[in-house]
């Protein structure tokens, strides 16, 4: 693997999302960038998406797997399928590509920032908290063996308008899986419907150990809104989380117990910090000395 | 290692940048600072990254008292920068231990000095008694090479360059006009061209003056930018972060300290605020005070060797002083009889650090506060922190008559929030307390403290009215209930694997000491709340007065000071 | 009605809603899918506006695009107190053109930068942008120091902010996403801040508002 600049072989070893499948259009060619390395990509005139490794024709071939309205390629060798989100399968489900977004920060921060609830008064104010309230009340978390993932559950959060189909503040429940470590799926109790949950995930694509490009999915119930409106309160949201993240120092995420000081309301990032140590991941973070 | 960059002084800013209510940006031989002056003038100088996840405090919010960051709504006080409070947890003090990273620093000859390591004082500058300091001229290049260059800078023919010991340079014409230039480093290749005059201009020639430098510095930064552009760029320099302390690690930290007084403080000022009532004022000997939280109390070492608790009153960011008030209580063992006739202004005293065992909700949609006589101090501190946060509350302040209102000034803030009931008779006392309570609503918390014949009473409404016991919080200032020590039980330690006998006649607390675990204690009559601690198996026979009767209920808890066990033996989470 | 065809992440979008905001002008908004939609480019849009770029505001049928043309217009119509953009005032009209167009130039640099990080346009020549960026705040910066020097908080001359400052702010505070500082313009800082603390502010997804000001009274 030496060939590689990222010399980090779980790093390496990973299926990562590429482009959404809407936005890979024939005879163009799109040039991006997976853990360093140059890769290129386009829709041949079968209407395969094909994507290559360097900049030139002669360049290696990478494999393509179509999951979730993404292409996903590899530049190692996975040992395990792309994780499962059965909710994309689901008839009654709008399956929404809301955005690919570069942001200035590393792929295991914005993870984090993603399984966060105690920033939503501050960052997300009057959209998905607002002060007073605060607290983040006691959660479960659970690193699962047998899936290799984690999952926080029984979260919950009050917030003055969840979604873009909510009308009023509610307590709202969430789910979170980190089932990659550069990827999470949150669920959030449904406006609609109180036995489902909505559906959204981050797929990360790093560039390089400081800069990523976010994919955001999501599978909703919502049947009121449209696209553009379930996009766009989305990229608002987003869009007032990259100035956090891009004013976080370091950029990487130390993996150092002492490095930061976490509070309960933490867990599932202190979950995420030492699976990914477990892991023995070093790309995009700062390892623990020994 | 400590270079010698890390032990200089360096200006990071010119005091005109530190308007009230900003917080600048700065940086020195790569790290960053958020620097703010805070509304009494204190000019903080902290790394620029919240402790909690990284996040830049220089894009947080200057409140004039506090700074609070951006991401979760983290506040740090001014001056000791300890965290006061979590959004997170509301009804949690945070670890008095939380604190941020704190540099040197120091106002002088119109620039705010800091320096990584840097002790003493700034660079004494003979000739400029009289001074201006000038618009700095921020630059991409390496600090030698700027003042390399700038021994050539020129305003006039006559101009001569020289480089001070500190690494300065000093530019002076005939006519005795000179600029001394200090440069900042921000890092291995960015730098800043900090210029004073020595002279003072008048307003008209101010403008002129400071133009016609800023012009000539950028002039000289164009020169020296397209130098160093030529080079390769050295390479970044690498601060170290430095760690959060071990028992940070996982939340929540005790702390470890018993009956301690570390702190020496002077009283600089004692007076009379109300009929029977002094409030003094602390002021620390050396160094500065630790950090407080509203609802937080010290434990004073009288002269006599009597040791007792006060509440802190002080407001937020009031980090330079503390502030009690003290009632005389003639009947009781001597401990406020001394302060009133013994303490002298100028006098030193021995107090502990800072106690939060009364901790304050932000997350109540309106805050209740229901004080009883003297009982008002911590309820003053907490209000203040709402107030200054623009949260809703009311207080209500019951008092003999109007010679007993302390703290007259302190608590005129409240405006249309105040309200005092002079001289109700107990039962009008309880009409009243029950209108006070008279809609109970689980976004609202009430605070209580008082007398213990006027807290059982406002306890007892509140529960009357549907109060949940969640949100009704109180703190009395002492434990009346008899104390019973003639049981014996045995106590099992549960992480130190240790099984003790406590005998009738001693409380837990002491057969701890005895056995050499350390546990934190303050008032030792089951009032505070300091040593709690968690009871895992056993039936426990409560004395104190501290804890809500849901927690005793629930048997989780136990004040080690004063309860004791129903059964044979409590199993202690120690 | 006032129409405005709005984009949230658009920083010329917000220099319109904050001047409908600080006016308390009442109107819809149409969320147009800039991204990734690509609707400003669809042909029903370019029929609004050929440039095919937003905003753009339709007036009771009077269809304006370019955020600091609709600046001048929607202060010229609706400021009562004729401070936003002076009409009467010349030698005022002339510095505020001045620096719309220096706005302009921002826009063609930190957004441009911006976009290349946020947004993939590789097309753009980032760090000529960033370069370019820095050496407009370095002029703003001198030129904001100098205006507290002589009492005047503004860009322009005068008690009471301008469209100018409006078309400045928001390129400036998204600045830092297309990689370029502020750390080197302390001036350009404390108007920001000052600028959060005018009435009727509001922020924009990747803009935090200022604290509260310091009580001139206690000060």
């Amino acid at each position: 693997m030496s060939e590689f600049k990222c010399k980090d072989p779980v790093a390496l070893n990973l299926w990562y999302a590429i482009s959404a499948l809407e936005e890979v259009r024939q005879g163009q060619i799109v040039r991006s960038m997976l853990l360093e390395e140059p890769i290129a990509y386009t829709r041949d005139d079968s209407g395969q998406v094909r994507c290559w490794a360097g900049g030139d024709k002669d360049s290696r071939a990478l494999p393509v797997q179509e999951r979730y309205g993404y292409f996903w390629t590899t530049l190692g060798k996975p040992t395990s399928e792309i994780f499962p989100i059965p909710e994309h399968a689901e008839a009654d489900r709008r399956n929404i590509h809301a955005a690919t977004v570069g942001v200035n920060v590393s792929a295991p921060r914005m993870v984090e920032n993603f399984l966060d609830m105690g920033h939503f008064p501050y960052v997300h104010t009057d959209i998905l908290g607002a002060e007073p309230h605060t607290e983040v009340k006691e959660y479960f978390v659970e690193v699962s063996k047998e899936r290799d993932e984690i999952l926080a559950t029984n979260c919950l959060f009050w917030q003055p308008m969840a979604a873009a189909a909510s009308d009023g503040g509610a307590d709202v429940e969430y789910v979170y899986r980190v089932p990659h470590p550069f990827c999470s799926v949150l669920y959030k109790s449904s406006p609609l419907d109180e036995t489902r949950m909505d559906v959204i995930a981050i797929f990360i694509q790093p560039y390089n150990q400081e800069q990523v490009r976010v994919h955001m999915m999501l599978c909703l119930l919502d049947e009121e809104n449209t696209d553009t409106q379930i996009r766009l309160f989305q990229q608002t949201i987003f869009g007032q989380d990259k100035p956090i993240l891009e004013n976080q120092h370091p950029k990487r995420l130390p993996l150092d117990p002492r490095a930061e000081t976490p509070i309960r309301a933490d867990k599932s990032a202190i979950a995420y910090r030492r699976w990914l140590s477990d892991k023995g991941i070093t790309y995009g973070v700062i390892p623990s000395a020994a | 290692m400590t270079t010698d960059l890390q032990r200089n002084w360096y200006p990071i800013a010119s005091s005109t940048d530190l308007p009230k209510r900003h917080v600048y940006q700065a940086q020195l031989l790569g790290r960053e600072f958020a620097v703010w002056r805070a509304d009494d003038g204190y000019v903080n100088v902290w790394e620029n990254r919240c402790l909690h996840r990284g996040v830049r405090l220089s894009i947080g919010i200057n409140d004039g008292r506090e700074l609070k960051c951006q991401y979760h709504g983290w506040r740090y006080a001014n001056r000791t920068a300890g965290c006061t409070y979590i959004p997170a947890h509301p009804a949690d003090a945070p670890a008095r231990t939380i604190c941020n990273n704190t540099y040197p620093a120091q106002e002088a000859y119109g620039l705010v000095w800091a320096g990584e390591e840097a002790t003493g004082d700034v660079p004494a500058l003979d000739g400029f008694d009289d001074l201006t300091a000038l618009r700095p001229i921020p630059l991409i290049a390496p600090m030698n090479m700027v003042a390399e260059a700038l021994l050539e800078y020129k305003w006039d023919e006559s101009c001569k360059g020289a480089r001070n010991d500190e690494g300065s340079v000093t530019v002076t014409a005939s006519d005795g006009t000179a600029v001394r230039v200090f440069v900042q480093p921000l890092d291995s290749n960015h730098s800043v061209m900090r210029g004073i005059y020595n002279r003072a201009v008048s307003e008209d020639d101010r403008v002129a003056l400071l133009k016609r430098h800023s012009w000539l510095m950028q002039e000289l930064r164009d020169r020296i930018e397209a130098q160093a552009a030529t080079q390769d760029a050295p390479e970044p320099y690498h601060p170290v972060i430095a760690k959060v302390s071990e028992d940070l690690v996982d939340i929540p930290a005790i702390s470890e300290d018993g009956r301690t007084a570390d702190l020496r403080v002077t009283v600089t000022r004692k007076e009379m605020t109300a009929e029977s009532i002094v409030s003094l004022r602390m002021e620390p000997i050396k160094g500065t005070l630790p950090t407080f939280q509203p609802g937080a109390h010290i434990d004073v070492h009288l002269q006599n060797g009597l040791v007792r608790q006060y509440s802190l009153t002080n407001g937020p960011g009031e980090t330079d002083h503390f502030t009690i008030g003290v009632k005389r209580e003639p009947d009781s063992r001597g401990g406020s009889v001394s302060i009133h006739d013994n303490l002298q202004q100028g006098d030193n005293l021995a107090i502990s650090a800072p106690r939060n065992n009364f901790p304050l909700r932000r997350d109540s949609v309106h805050t209740i506060f229901v004080a009883g006589g003297i009982g008002v101090t911590p309820l003053i501190a907490m209000a203040r922190a709402l107030n200054a946060q623009g949260l809703s509350f009311e207080f209500h302040y019951f008092v003999q008559s109007d010679d007993h209102v302390a703290f007259k000034r302190e608590i005129g803030e409240f405006e249309g929030a105040l309200s005092i009931h002079t001289g109700l008779s107990p039962d009008a006392t309880g009409a009243k307390l029950a209108e006070i309570l008279s809609s109970p609503d689980n976004s609202r918390h009430v605070y209580i403290c008082g007398p213990g014949p006027m807290l059982e009473a406002t306890r007892e409404i509140a529960s009357e009215k549907g109060w949940s016991d969640d949100a009704v919080h109180f703190e009395y200032f002492k434990n009346t209930t008899e104390l019973d020590d003639s049981s014996s039980f045995d106590i099992d330690l549960a992480r130190s694997a240790m099984t003790l006998n406590v005998p009738a006649g001693k409380s837990i607390l002491d057969v701890l000491r005895e056995n050499g675990i350390n546990m934190s204690s303050s008032c030792e009559q089951g009032a505070c709340g300091t040593c709690r601690c968690g009871v895992i198996e056993g039936e426990v026979a409560h004395q104190d007065v501290y804890l809500s009767d849901t927690e005793k209920a629930e048997g989780k808890s136990i004040m080690t000071c004063v309860s004791r066990a129903n059964s044979d033996r409590l199993i202690l989470d120690i | 009605m006032l129409k405005l065809y709005d984009y949230e992440l658009s920083g010329n979008c917000y220099k319109l809603r904050l001047m409908m905001s600080f006016l308390g002008l009442e109107h819809t908004t149409e969320a147009v899918d800039f991204y990734p939609g690509n609707q400003h480019k669809s042909e029903a849009f370019r029929q609004i506006n050929p440039l095919g770029q937003l905003p753009v505001i339709d007036d009771d049928g009077l269809v304006l695009r370019d955020a600091q043309a609709i600046l001048v217009y929607l202060a010229s119509k609706y400021d009562t107190s004729g401070k936003w953009y002076p009409c009467d005032d010349p030698a005022m009209l002339g510095q505020i053109s001045q620096w719309l167009a220096f706005a302009d130039g921002i826009t063609a640099t930190a957004s441009a930068a911006r976009l290349h990080d946020a947004l993939f346009y590789t097309h753009i020549d980032v760090d000529a942008a960033r370069s370019g960026a820095h050496r407009l705040f370095r002029i703003l910066d001198e030129h904001l120091f100098f205006a507290e020097e002589i009492g005047q908080t503004w860009i322009c001359p005068g008690d009471h902010p301008t469209i100018a400052d409006i078309a400045c702010f928001p390129y400036i505070m998204l600045a830092e996403e297309g990689g370029v500082s502020r750390m080197d313009y302390p001036a350009i800082r404390r108007w920001c801040d000052r600028f959060k603390r005018i009435p009727g502010f509001k922020v924009m997804s990747g803009v935090f508002p200022a604290g509260p000001a310091a009580d001139q009274s206690a000060a």
